[in-house]
């Protein structure tokens, strides 16, 4: 919902409690009318116009593509790769930024389409990662130079896309990702876009989850689960420090919880032969210390969550705790643990919390200001 | 300057489509270099696994040197999805032999050798072979040739009557590409350069 809509609920109600006076609500109205919303109607439509677009050239182009010659096919993908900038500059110069924004994913899917058909006309093959960067880089640069919003989710999408595929060949850590990724997320901070930022954490948590099983003998998940541990207590430690140079320890909280966490899945149901061995007396230790950790680290990080009212990692570490308490029962049905004992202690653990809760919510009501 | 250009988002789009009209013409360009100026040889095409040949609007080219016996290696074994290099001898019969598989690229200046840059088919080398008779799996970028639809299952059934070969242009790089078909010793498909 947009924040527009959400402050008209509110001030309904507030209006009517006789909090605030109607030239006051008038006032309140009139400047969120003069706010537009980030993404109109309009510019919705406009991208999912360059869309059908893009459907309609590329089955027109399929169905003659066999009759044209290689240099008509060329001419045709450079045509329409310029006519895309194009009308993103006659667009910007119209003043309709969204419609040019995506005019400039446009073209740079047309970059993307055309290095995969100059591949196939010429039967190139190589290494198809290596394609890849090569179209990232030219959403980068769009990026870079315009600046294009549009253009920098596409980079971080192919980054992505690179790095898996990398691994997925080479079977190796693959830590050049991080050298176009520093570039692009310093764009991101550069260009103060928000969700540029969002797309940038995201991004490289897609590379560090699975990191542990590129490095250190492959299951190094520890480490993994470490550094969105320490990343966690750095958001403890200095929060409002961080804060005061830029708004993002909550945002980075909430991922640390994610980074943390995918590790400690990981260790314990994904590589957890691994981790436990097969013989089934020395591992339920280990299972159960894994767990603990887990838990334990889930529950403080809903304490600090809701003590910092950051509802985002709030509902990441109830998650994380569904997942956890879940996969645990599965894990023991009619085996390693009786499964109404472990019911009766997940049931504790549980109240205890929510013991904890009640009692900070308590603690939060009572402070002067709020009650009512 | 060109007035048109004196407005900075025009001028920035202008550069952003002239950089990647740039690598794209690139690509070709260097491909159209490969296939004029590169050393030809002519490689027999071996069936590949049958049901997988023909897969949508391109064949998939099994060559005898798709197989290279690792008693071949020569030094270390290549870095996992790295480029290695791999030194062709022409038999008198004229037929291109593997001779020795490497990570570093040799010179061979005898018109009877050449060399071709290859990546593991499935990413990585064997470290560990099983057998002494086992082959590393090696691709050269010759491997896949689109046709026209319809064109497949003709292909198909001379690559299984062995009556099909590649004739391959290979750059000083190693770098290699098809540049037609023969059937029978007769060039049927060739590859215009644009």
């Amino acid at each position: 919902m947009w924040y527009g809509q959400k402050v008209e609920r509110d001030l309904s109600r507030w209006q009517a409690a006789g909090w605030i006076s109607d030239t006051g609500a008038t006032a309140i109205r009139a400047d969120l009318a003069s706010r537009k919303p980030p993404f109109g109607a309009a510019a919705i439509l406009a991208m999912l116009g360059a869309v059908l677009f893009g459907f309609a050239i590329m089955s027109f182009v399929a169905a003659n593509w066999d009759a044209m010659s290689k240099l008509s096919r060329l001419l045709l993908l450079l045509a329409t790769l310029w006519a895309c900038y194009g009308g993103a500059a006659w667009l910007f110069q119209r003043q309709l930024p969204m419609f040019a924004q995506a005019a400039v994913l446009g073209g740079i899917a047309v970059y993307g389409a055309s290095i995969m058909l100059i591949s196939q006309m010429y039967h190139m093959e190589g290494s198809p990662p290596d394609a890849v960067l090569l179209w990232a880089l030219g959403a980068l640069l769009a990026a870079v130079l315009v600046p294009s919003t549009a253009a920098l989710a596409a980079t971080f999408v192919l980054l992505v896309t690179w790095t898996w595929w990398e691994r997925a060949l080479s079977n190796s850590a693959h830590f050049g990702f991080l050298v176009p990724w520093v570039a692009t997320a310093a764009l991101a901070a550069w260009m103060r876009w928000r969700p540029g930022l969002h797309l940038a954490a995201i991004s490289l948590i897609a590379w560090l989850v699975p990191l542990g099983f590129f490095i250190l003998g492959r299951h190094a998940h520890w480490l993994v689960a470490l550094i969105g541990g320490l990343l966690a207590a750095a958001v403890v430690a200095g929060g409002p420090a961080i804060d005061r140079r830029a708004r993002i320890s909550a945002a980075t909280f909430a991922y640390a919880i994610v980074i943390a966490y995918a590790a400690l899945f990981i260790m314990q149901f994904v590589d957890s032969r691994w981790f436990f061995g097969t013989a089934p007396g020395g591992s339920l230790g280990r299972l159960i210390l894994l767990a603990a950790i887990s838990i334990v680290g889930l529950l403080g990080a809903m304490l600090w969550a809701l003590k910092t009212d950051n509802t985002a990692a709030l509902w990441l570490a109830y998650a994380g705790f569904a997942v956890e308490v879940f996969m645990l029962h599965v894990m023991t049905i009619g085996t390693l643990l009786n499964t109404s004992l472990f019911f009766l202690i997940s049931a504790l653990i549980v109240s205890a919390f929510a013991y904890a809760a009640y009692r900070l919510h308590q603690r939060r009501a009572v402070t002067p200001g709020v009650a009512s | 300057m060109i007035p048109f250009l004196k407005n900075r988002i025009v001028l920035t789009l202008v550069i952003v489509a002239l950089a990647q009209t740039g690598v794209l013409a690139g690509m070709v360009v260097d491909r159209v270099r490969l296939l004029k100026t590169g050393r030809e040889i002519t490689l027999p095409i071996v069936p590949v696994d049958p049901r997988d040949l023909f897969r949508g609007e391109y064949v998939r080219l099994g060559y005898d040197i798709s197989r290279i016996p690792v008693n071949l290696l020569d030094g270390p074994l290549p870095k996992p999805n790295a480029a290695f290099y791999v030194t062709l001898e022409r038999k008198g019969d004229g037929a291109w032999l593997p001779i020795k598989l490497t990570s570093k690229r040799v010179e061979e200046s005898s018109p009877d050798r050449i060399v071709l840059k290859g990546r593991a088919m499935f990413g990585r080398l064997q470290e560990t072979p099983s057998t002494p008779t086992a082959a590393h799996m090696v691709k050269y970028g010759i491997e896949s040739y689109f046709v026209r639809e319809g064109q497949g299952p003709r292909l198909e059934a001379l690559a299984r009557d062995k009556k099909l070969a590649a004739r391959i242009a290979v750059d000083s790089g190693g770098n290699a590409a098809i540049k037609g078909l023969l059937v029978d010793g007769v060039v049927q498909y060739e590859e215009p350069l644009f």
